[in-house]
């Protein structure tokens, strides 16, 4: 995709604790393109979140960057290399909040208690847009009112905790969008929130998309949000991205044994009791990953192969990748020489 | 261990009858505990469970659906109404929202809770074993050999090990930890398994194990769920019946498939009409039916209808008057003062 916002490009991000190194990130290829939603998908452990905290450079010790790229198409075409800044400097620090924001599941642990709402996102848009304390107000509220919450003159002077869950991550919003982000990175915005609340907010950030026309890089464990709201889909599963397609194929036309099982075991609310088919096992110990494809004790389609090589990602159709030995006889999608060295073997 | 029906009880005979079903929260202030008014976190609750059928009690968070499960196990002693239960191995119809908690030490080897968080129900303290046969030793004079028997039992009947007694919490996987916690359950040979978000906290695919686990011990054990949930894909793929609650007032309770074919109140069809649908084909984001506003403070609800500033059919009558619940057809209750006019759209069929 040329209309690539952030790249990431073999990116691994291990932990390195007493006991030993978690391979939390291994390996991740994706491309998020501008002004469209990309939904990262996975289980718990799978690095979905460590992926999105690597692009904004707060990885908490013991996890660094061990390599790979992260390759930030800016304003005028600038490209920067996320991965090589200081995670404490001044270049990365433009970039945090200002042209890429972040929101969290939990807003009451985002938010800080001790502060108004107006003084946080006052303070973001002071930090980023150089103006002065009345005109960042007079923006906050503007903000306020655009997330729709009920008279923002008055909220705007409120704490957090005077906020319903709903309404507080209306006010995370409100505060990411404040600069004009052009990637918005979501972290399981609306898991900690009803269902109604949820259809709200998931409406809020697509109409704020259609003004504001950023990017959105959408962090979630349910499959139902994604269908709702994806353009594109990354389905995760133990550090690295096993298929990636756009949504309609991903649901209709999914290929890798991972994410059909997963469609396959979710009770769906539109479907008459048929019995769910669970995934055999479970998510294995990250401290021990299974030889070759990672996916292969669980998988029902496993050959012997399977615990041996580990699957590149091969080209199902275009914008359509699946990391999986099945598919060995289409093109890799990367096209490196040392891969396809791999393909011989099988 | 199955359960026998207790005298002459078979698959439909009704095992436990809630009926007008209170439970008021006071709200002090100030240093003598002065009562400033109360939180109704459940409020004129009836349904039925039948023996053998999984009933769901589904509403969004604060609605009270947690309250009426911990209400029937006895964690709380309800402020008013009644909970008639007919499971008694003395044939003898009990209410168990008037016993003392010596007289309904009895019945909690009956009626068994299972939790939403297996990271904070279990003991990490205590091995699987002490956490699982602590209902034995508590409610049964069964010890020693037979103890272990009944909870290496228990623990097979899971799917997990008998070896593992010994192991503590903290060796299992959330998946794991969440089928010792059905053991500590099944110990007792329960009737009735109050089930309090299950399978919420379980990731996806371990999520389906526990749901098929729970299905097949139900019909394996004659067991009888009251599911607690806020997931209503989980619901509709579990549930026999369902009773919807609305901040501490029940709304509406219908069989499964007319309630998701046909809801009669506009709260349950804005609910099913904002959980999202697996297939983006048919996002047609248009049509469904978003609330506005948020749900209504229980220690403050406003007059009439609870609903009624929400709901997009609310008449002048709903803002003053309160409507009660009412039999619409079989089996069908509803508390909607026109729920005969309106025409409400269901769950999208695929």
């Amino acid at each position: 995709m040329n209309d690539s916002l952030l790249e990431f490009k073999d990116l691994r991000v291990h932990f390195f604790t007493d006991e030993g190194v978690v391979k939390a990130v291994d390996g991740v290829d994706l491309s998020v393109p501008r002004g469209k939603t990309t939904c990262i998908v996975g289980e718990s452990g799978c690095g979905k979140s460590v992926m999105s905290l690597a692009a904004m450079r707060i990885v908490q010790k013991p996890g660094r960057i061990v390599s790979g790229q992260i390759l930030w198409h800016g304003k005028n075409g600038k490209v920067t290399d996320l991965s090589e800044l200081s995670p404490s400097g001044p270049d990365i620090r433009k970039v945090r909040g200002g042209e890429i924001a972040m929101i969290f599941q939990e807003p009451m642990t985002s938010l800080s208690m001790l502060y108004t709402i107006g003084n946080q996102i006052g303070e973001v848009i002071r930090l980023h847009q150089g103006v002065s304390k009345q005109e960042a107000r007079n923006r906050t509220i503007e903000m306020l009112r655009k997330v729709r919450i009920p008279r923002p003159e008055r909220l705007v002077d409120e704490y957090p905790f005077r906020l319903s869950g709903g309404m507080r991550q209306r006010a995370m919003i409100a505060m990411a969008l404040s600069c004009n982000p052009a990637l918005l990175i979501a972290d399981e915005p609306t898991t900690a929130l009803d269902v109604t609340t949820q259809a709200q907010i998931l409406d809020l950030m697509l109409d704020l998309q259609r003004e504001y026309g950023m990017g959105i890089m959408f962090i979630t464990h349910d499959l139902g949000v994604v269908a709702e709201i994806a353009d594109y889909v990354a389905v995760m599963y133990l550090g690295r991205v096993v298929e990636s397609a756009d949504a309609d194929t991903l649901f209709n036309n999914p290929k890798h044994p991972y994410t059909q099982a997963l469609l396959g075991s979710i009770p769906k609310i539109t479907a008459t009791r048929q019995p769910l088919e669970p995934i055999q096992g479970m998510v294995p110990n990250p401290f021990r990953r299974p030889a070759g494809c990672s996916f292969h004790p669980r998988c029902a389609q496993a050959m012997a192969a399977c615990s041996e090589i580990v699957p590149e990602a091969y080209r199902i159709a275009d914008g359509h990748i699946a990391r999986c030995l099945l598919y060995a006889d289409n093109q890799p999608a990367g096209g490196e020489p040392a891969q396809s060295m791999m393909r011989s073997m099988r | 261990m199955s359960t026998q029906p207790a005298s002459g009880q078979q698959q439909g005979d009704i095992l436990l009858q809630v009926r007008n079903l209170k439970m008021y929260f006071p709200i002090v202030k100030g240093a003598f505990g002065a009562v400033k008014g109360y939180v109704r976190a459940a409020d004129d609750i009836n349904f039925d469970i039948r023996f053998g059928e999984t009933v769901g009690l589904v509403g969004e968070s604060g609605c009270g659906k947690t309250t009426v499960g911990r209400c029937i196990v006895r964690a709380y002693k309800p402020t008013g109404g009644q909970m008639l239960y007919y499971g008694s191995n003395d044939g003898q119809v009990v209410d168990l929202a008037e016993l003392s908690e010596d007289q309904v030490r009895p019945y909690r080897r009956d009626i068994r809770m299972i939790f939403q968080d297996p990271y904070s129900s279990l003991n990490p303290r205590m091995p699987v074993f002490e956490n699982v046969g602590e209902g034995l030793l508590n409610l049964t004079d069964i010890r020693g050999k037979d103890l272990e028997e009944r909870v290496k039992d228990a623990i097979v009947r899971v799917g997990l090990r008998p070896e593992y007694i010994r192991r503590f919490p903290h060796a299992f996987s959330g998946g794991e930890r969440q089928r010792i916690v059905i053991a500590r359950a099944l110990v007792t040979n329960p009737r009735l398994v109050v089930c309090d978000e299950a399978v919420a906290a379980l990731d996806v695919s371990i999520r389906a194990q526990v749901l098929n686990l729970l299905e097949n011990l139900r019909n394996d054990l004659n067991l009888t769920y009251l599911f607690v949930s806020h997931d209503l894909s989980v619901v509709r793929y579990i549930c026999d019946r369902v009773v919807v609650m609305y901040v501490g007032k029940m709304v509406e309770s219908a069989p499964v498939n007319d309630l998701f074919a046909r809801p009669l109140h506009p709260y349950t069809e804005a609910l099913m009409s904002s959980v999202p649908i697996q297939n983006p084909r048919q996002r047609n984001r248009g049509a469904r039916i978003r609330l506005e506003g948020e749900v209504a403070d229980p220690s403050n609800p406003p007059t009439g209808c609870y609903f009624h500033p929400r709901c997009r059919y609310a008449q002048e009558r709903c803002r003053v008057e309160q409507p009660v619940l009412r039999e619409v057809a079989p089996n069908r209750m509803v508390a909607c003062h026109f729920a005969e006019e309106l025409d409400l759209q269901g769950a999208i069929q695929a």
